[in-house]
């Protein structure tokens, strides 16, 4: 009975070109697009600044401090009206503008053209940045300030992190969990299905105990979340160049157990019941809306402190927490992620408890 | 397969009733079904037919009563296998995965009977030659017309050879030639030994196939006998339709017909009451009321009298 369904759902499920893109190409595009969108820290990406300076002793320096600062690719232009117009046109994201007359002391700071409508998080890095560089090139070092006053260091019991982490180690496991836990809606989706095609009715017909017709359906999408995650760790990798800090084996863990997750929430929508309509628009806004609490799309790490409470409260933001230390932490091990495995076992004990009591077999 | 010895009942139904919350589905059903006979379960949408083959079949867990196939409880769990075995079921629902063909289909639900590869190999061959599907054995179901897809579906119940073949309204939505071509598949059976519970609310299909009929109807069974018991116990007079030219004419015409000869169903253009010993002075009556007869039709005694007799209403209302 088992492996008969799990080939017959398999055999199905390859047949079935939306479940396919959704589960494997999706997550692709997705990790693409993210993974691209946040690697703004390379070289290639500096941001463009736009100077006009008139041609003082100190507006040179300020000038050349900004170039050599490495943090923005700096275009010099013919006019302040040309700075300006760069950033309108949002060729440029800023534009520092310096007069004949520019002297902070004496109470005439030079001009910085940005637009202020912009998102915080994308203006106050810029504008930070820029006034810092000015004030250094302006303003003669005071006894010492050229000296390192704070080091960087990671404190004991934390695993350092592996140099150079890029984006794609948030935006692979990022997107493999939200899609990984649509394998919930596909598991919900393929009982109805069962159900409107008549061939539910077959199956309990059959000499075969309850028990094992529910395991036997459920085990054939476990294996298929295994191997989607598989995919997409191993696109992650070998395509994006994402690498693994810590251990494979606990990463091996941490995915079977975010499967077993996902299959259980799937028994629990299919024990929810109710239409292929509707069980596919909850499902899919609730496992999004999970997705988004859980640090999926947005990492719980630039989250307000309540918001990163409560992406707790959803197994995507502990399985998210596991692959983070296991992708970024060098040498992070099994013991490292225990926790976060445990607490993915107890929302799936939580979901299978709750599916088992509440499942009709005859509806 | 369990043994089946004609002449001795393979199915017995004691009291089998079903509830849906306040809702009562099936009443008590008591019925005995001999083995090797088509046995017809006949029925408005809604009787309680496709609830009580659910029962037999294991899929519906009874809320009263008891049924044996072959002398094995129906029962939930490993206490109900062997009655399972003995049962194949041909869902009303066209119970087949269209994106596989038809023999990854037959594998699939053979395999849920333990056949093994050998057996399920052979049963293969001979369910789809039973259905005349042979040809078409690897393409997807989903390429199969109508009449294709309900023969799939029958070679998927009969593929474990069980004692008892339960057919679910097996004809619906097929066309003639399909059939005829399910007619004979299901007599092969029957002529192979093979138990067939067959349920339909079409009449014609019953009395063609069937050596015994249940006629059911609000959850329960309200006639049971050979088709001539039940003509000769239930159906009383031929009944004599009259269609009528104009509904004024007509009503005054079924007015004085009520006064002259009895009971008359309807006032429109269609009239019926007991066939008359004499036409002529009925129709002299019609057209003395002013009325002309466009059509005089005299159905014979048959399941529809039946029906009609036992529940006041036509199968087909």
């Amino acid at each position: 009975m088992l492996l008969a369904t799990i080939k017959k759902d398999l055999q199905l499920l390859l047949r079935d070109r939306g479940a396919l893109i959704s589960l494997f190409l999706l997550p692709v595009v997705f990790i693409a697009v993210f993974g691209a969108f946040f690697s703004g820290d390379n070289d290639g990406d500096r941001r463009a600044i736009a100077v006009w300076a008139a041609d003082t002793p100190r507006t040179r320096a300020v000038v050349t401090a900004l170039e050599g600062s490495q943090l923005f690719e700096v275009e010099r232009v013919a006019s302040a009206e040309a700075a300006r117009a760069a950033v309108a046109a949002d060729r440029v994201s800023a534009a520092v503008i310096l007069p004949a007359d520019f002297d902070p002391a004496a109470g005439r700071p030079g001009e910085l053209a940005i637009d202020e409508a912009l998102a915080p998080q994308v203006r106050l890095p810029v504008q930070g940045a820029l006034q810092a560089i000015v004030h250094y090139a302006v303003f003669p070092p005071a006894l010492g300030a050229d000296l390192p006053v704070l080091v960087a260091a990671t404190p004991p019991g934390i695993q350092r992190a592996l140099r150079d982490v890029d984006a794609f180690q948030l935006s692979v496991p990022g997107n493999a969990v939200l899609f990984g836990f649509f394998l919930a809606l596909t598991v919900g989706l393929a009982f109805a299905e069962e159900r409107r095609w008549g061939t539910w009715r077959r199956i309990l017909a059959a000499p075969v105990p309850r028990a094992t017709v529910l395991l036997a359906k459920l085990v054939p999408y476990g294996l298929v979340g295994l191997a989607q995650f598989a995919f997409l760790f191993g696109l992650g990798a070998g395509v994006f160049g994402m690498r693994v800090g810590g251990s494979l084996l606990a990463l091996v863990v941490l995915t079977v157990a975010v499967v077993t997750c996902a299959v259980a929430l799937g028994l629990a929508i299919a024990a929810l019941g109710g239409s292929e309509k509707r069980m596919g628009s909850v499902g899919s806004v609730s496992l999004l809306i999970m997705g988004l609490l859980g640090g999926a799309m947005v990492p719980r790490a630039i989250m307000p402190p309540l918001l990163k409470t409560v992406g707790l409260a959803v197994p995507h933001g502990w399985a998210l927490d596991g692959y983070f230390t296991l992708l970024v932490r060098d040498g992070a091990s099994l013991a490292d992620v225990l926790p976060q495995i445990g607490a993915i076992l107890g929302f799936a004990a939580v979901f299978a408890a709750f599916g088992v009591w509440r499942f009709r077999f005859e509806r | 397969m369990v043994a089946a010895v004609a002449g001795s009942n393979l199915l017995s139904l004691r009291g089998l009733g079903k509830d849906y919350g306040e809702r009562v589905a099936v009443e008590a059903v008591d019925l005995d079904v001999a083995a090797g006979t088509i046995f017809g379960l006949l029925g408005p949408t809604g009787a309680g037919k496709t609830t009580t083959i659910s029962m037999i079949a294991g899929v519906v867990t009874p809320s009263r009563g008891n049924a044996t196939v072959g002398g094995h409880a129906v029962a939930a769990g490993r206490a109900g296998f062997a009655a399972r075995r003995a049962v194949g079921l041909v869902p009303q629902e066209l119970a087949l995965y269209e994106e596989l063909t038809a023999d990854q289909n037959l594998a699939f639900f053979g395999r849920l009977y333990g056949l093994d590869r050998a057996t399920l190999a052979d049963r293969t061959d001979w369910a789809l030659g039973v259905v005349g599907l042979v040809e078409r054995r690897r393409d997807a179901v989903s390429t199969y017309s109508g009449g294709m897809k309900r023969r799939l579906n029958i070679a998927a119940g009969m593929l474990h050879r069980p004692a008892l073949l339960v057919l679910d309204e097996p004809t619906v939505g097929v066309d003639p030639q399909s059939r005829r071509h399910i007619f004979d598949t299901i007599r092969a059976l029957r002529d192979g030994g093979m138990t067939v519970l067959y349920t339909s609310h079409y009449m014609e299909e019953v009395a063609e196939l069937c050596d015994r009929v249940a006629i059911m109807d609000g959850g329960e069974v309200v006639a049971l006998g050979s088709i001539a018991e039940l003509v000769a116990r239930h159906a009383g007079a031929p009944i004599l339709e009259l269609e009528l030219a104009g509904d004024a004419a007509a009503l005054l015409a079924a007015r004085a017909l009520a006064a002259r000869h009895g009971a008359v169903e309807g006032t429109g253009p269609l009239l019926r009451l007991p066939r008359p010993a004499q036409l002529g002075p009925l129709l002299v009556d019609v057209e003395t009321a002013g009325a002309t007869v466009v059509r005089v039709t005299v159905a014979s005694a048959g399941l529809e009298s039946v029906f009609l007799t036992l529940t006041g209403r036509s199968l087909r209302d």
